[in-house]
């Protein structure tokens, strides 16, 4: 893979990054595994001994990941598919378009905070193809879209599976 | 014998029963629909449907999931035959030589090949698992927890360490699942481990979350921040036929591709990976053309893989229905619908709960037949599915994952956790992590630990336990074996080469 050079999962920054967050996770293990009682019952393997376990694997893992990423990189890498460098933008879309959807979905009912989510994403996903984002109308058209997909969704789910999904109204119907 | 045909002749009842058939039907199609479609798998699909396992009885929902883990067998290979980009890790081989049969023309060989293959094959595996299963989960009640225990280890091990090709990525991803599975209340001793205080983590993170969050979210948040400009060609459909020729050069690879899939897939060597790309290996070596392999495409290349793929993906059932342990995230993510309904998976289920898993097995041979119709005569109108375009199709699985992940315990917290494990997906998808491992991980990672206390008190404390009694120390020889034994060959050759 000769022209993988500027590929960002080559980077010797990023893959050192990926190894320190594996570091990291082991040492929260550790930090919460200090309060837990270590022996228990017959065993004398109590609630602590696997998150210890978990702990060491993680932080020897997380070395061996920034030792192999500052000595030529992970080993047998298969780069990810697609662009060398990622589209923020379109992410940040999509990524608006989920935690929009969390923040809203309680208050503001299943089927319109998800439309409003898929109003979201499809304009990011739609940026990331290179296509222009479009106007107001193309804004009312993917929010209909969006609405024709969530409402059918939660009437199957609600009314025939009996999923409790929130509602804006207590009609059952949006 | 005689009992088994009983057994199944009562599955048979179960099953055909209107209500059940018709989610046989459903399951198939919807698994084929999502096979087809990039960026759906099987796992992710039925973890979005497990909150209907506090509705749905679970004969009717096991029947269901398994026409879906089935379907998408079928509909993956459609997909990787016309576009070249495979839907399922297991049909990858079949895009080597069907994408190349596609692009010359014979494009409907191809698929009748691959339609008819996984029928057999499928069919096949299913007696097979009919016949031994029941044998297997007699021998299974004789085991004890550190053999249950070092099994689980043995399913860690290849699932994380053989499959991938790092075995530290690999493993990595195995103990960031295990971790995730700590969160909650611990099931024997009441503690409260890495719940911060949040109430949300006190019943633990659930599967859908996870398996959703890394898949379906994850796909997503890559797709629109790599995948974007990444073109795919799609190639023409033609008449879904074989010639004779072509029935004859199929039908050896057919039963070929069978005899090795199954195997693999009993063995908790996860997956069907392996057995895919042996028949591949195998049926390049045995053809009588091997001028058409990687050129214009030989149909035993389509034959071979596709056949062990099913049987693989069938077998999977002979470790998950007798011992309780999953070697493949979809077959996780049933483990844990079984859960959601209080049911062990393990020997006793076939004592247990004889009758779900009667008609959960003559569900397949029902389902197969389904999917038979459903692929060969319709193959037309799941083509279609592929000209919708990329930015709906996503968007739209992200209105599907917030049922299933809201849908599991109506928790907005989760979404925006939903959101975390997607970016997790993201980078893990990028740097080239293994996500099997983390589903396996978190679901297996709980009961392990369960087995690993009892069989500890089953030996006074003495970690001795697991090398004192003969089959656990065969299992956790094979484990350290299956570690290091490729450092060690490599360690030979290169002492060899100097």
């Amino acid at each position: 893979m000769s022209n993988s050079s500027g590929h960002s999962s080559r980077s010797t920054t990023h893959q050192t990054l990926i190894g320190v967050g594996a570091l990291v996770a082991g040492a929260f293990l550790a930090w919460g595994a200090r309060s837990l009682p270590a022996a228990i019952g017959y065993s004398g393997v109590g609630p602590a001994v696997l998150p210890w376990v978990m702990s060491a694997a993680l932080l020897l893992c997380g070395g061996l990941l920034v030792w192999h990423a500052q000595r030529g990189g992970y080993r047998e890498l298969e780069v990810g598919t697609g662009a060398r460098r990622g589209d923020w933008c379109a992410m940040a879309w999509v990524s608006a378009g989920i935690l929009a959807n969390a923040a809203l979905v309680t208050t503001a009912g299943f089927v319109l905070s998800c439309a409003l989510c898929f109003t979201l994403a499809v304009r990011g996903l739609r940026m990331s193809e290179g296509k222009p984002a479009g106007g107001p109308r193309q804004v009312l058209v993917d929010a209909v879209t969006g609405f024709l997909i969530a409402a059918p969704a939660f009437w199957l789910f609600t009314k025939v599976l009996a999923i409790n999904l929130p509602g804006l109204t207590a009609t059952g119907w949006i | 014998m005689g009992d088994i045909l009983t057994l199944l002749a009562g599955g048979f009842a179960t099953a055909a029963t209107p209500i059940n058939l018709m989610w046989a039907f459903i399951g198939c199609a919807l698994g084929t629909g999502i096979g087809v479609l990039p960026g759906l798998g099987p796992a992710v699909t039925v973890a979005m449907l497990l909150p209907i396992t506090a509705q749905v009885e679970p004969t009717a929902s096991m029947i269901f999931f398994a026409g879906i883990y089935y379907g998408a067998m079928y509909g993956g290979s459609t997909t990787s035959i016309l576009l070249n980009t495979p839907g399922e890790t297991g049909t990858m081989v079949t895009a080597l030589e069907g994408f190349k049969m596609a692009k010359n023309g014979r494009a409907g060989a191809a698929l009748a090949t691959s339609a008819i293959g996984s029928f057999v094959a499928g069919t096949i595996a299913t007696v097979l698992v009919t016949l031994f299963a029941p044998i297997v989960a007699n021998y299974a009640v004789l085991l004890g927890p550190p053999e249950y225990f070092c099994l689980m280890l043995v399913a860690f091990t290849t699932v994380s360490a053989v499959l991938g090709k790092s075995r530290l990525r690999g493993l990595t991803a195995l103990f960031i699942g295990i971790s995730m599975g700590l969160v909650g209340i611990d099931q024997i001793s009441g503690a409260a481990r890495y719940t911060g205080g949040v109430p949300e983590f006190f019943d633990g993170i659930e599967v859908v979350l996870i398996a959703v969050g890394l898949f379906a979210v994850g796909e997503t948040l890559y797709t629109a921040l790599y995948e974007g400009k990444s073109e795919s060609q799609m190639n023409a459909m033609g008449k879904v036929h074989m010639t004779r020729t072509e029935w004859r050069r199929s039908w050896p690879a057919w039963l070929r591709g069978t005899a090795l899939g199954f195997p693999f897939g009993t063995i908790p060597a996860g997956g069907s990976e392996i057995p895919t790309f042996l028949s591949y290996a195998t049926e390049r070596k045995l053809s009588k053309f091997p001028d058409e392999f990687g050129t214009v495409g030989a149909i035993e290349g389509v034959a071979g893989p596709e056949a062990a793929n099913n049987a693989a993906v069938t077998a999977t059932l002979v470790p998950l229905l007798t011992l309780g342990i999953p070697t493949s995230v979809t077959t996780a993510i049933l483990l844990s619908a079984l859960q959601n309904y209080g049911i062990n998976a393990g020997p006793q289920l076939f004592e247990t709960s004889s009758g779900l898993v009667w008609a959960l097995i003559a569900s397949l041979y029902i389902g197969n037949v389904m999917l038979l119709v459903l692929n060969l005569p319709m193959v037309g109108l799941w083509v279609k599915l592929l000209t919708i375009p990329r930015p709906p199709l996503y968007a739209g699985i992200l209105i599907f994952a917030t049922v299933g992940v809201y849908g599991m315990r109506q928790s907005a917290f989760d979404l925006y956790l939903m959101w975390g494990v997607g970016l997790l997906g993201v980078l893990m998808r990028r740097f080239d992590f293994p996500t099997a491992p983390v589903i396996v991980g978190l679901i297996l990672g709980p009961l392990a630990e369960a087995q690993l206390r009892n069989a500890l008190s089953i030996g006074e404390g003495s970690w001795l336990v697991f090398v004192q009694r003969p089959m656990s120390a065969v299992l956790l020889a094979i484990v350290v074996a299956i570690l290091l034994l490729p450092r060690f060959l490599s360690w030979r050759r290169a002492v060899r080469a100097r």
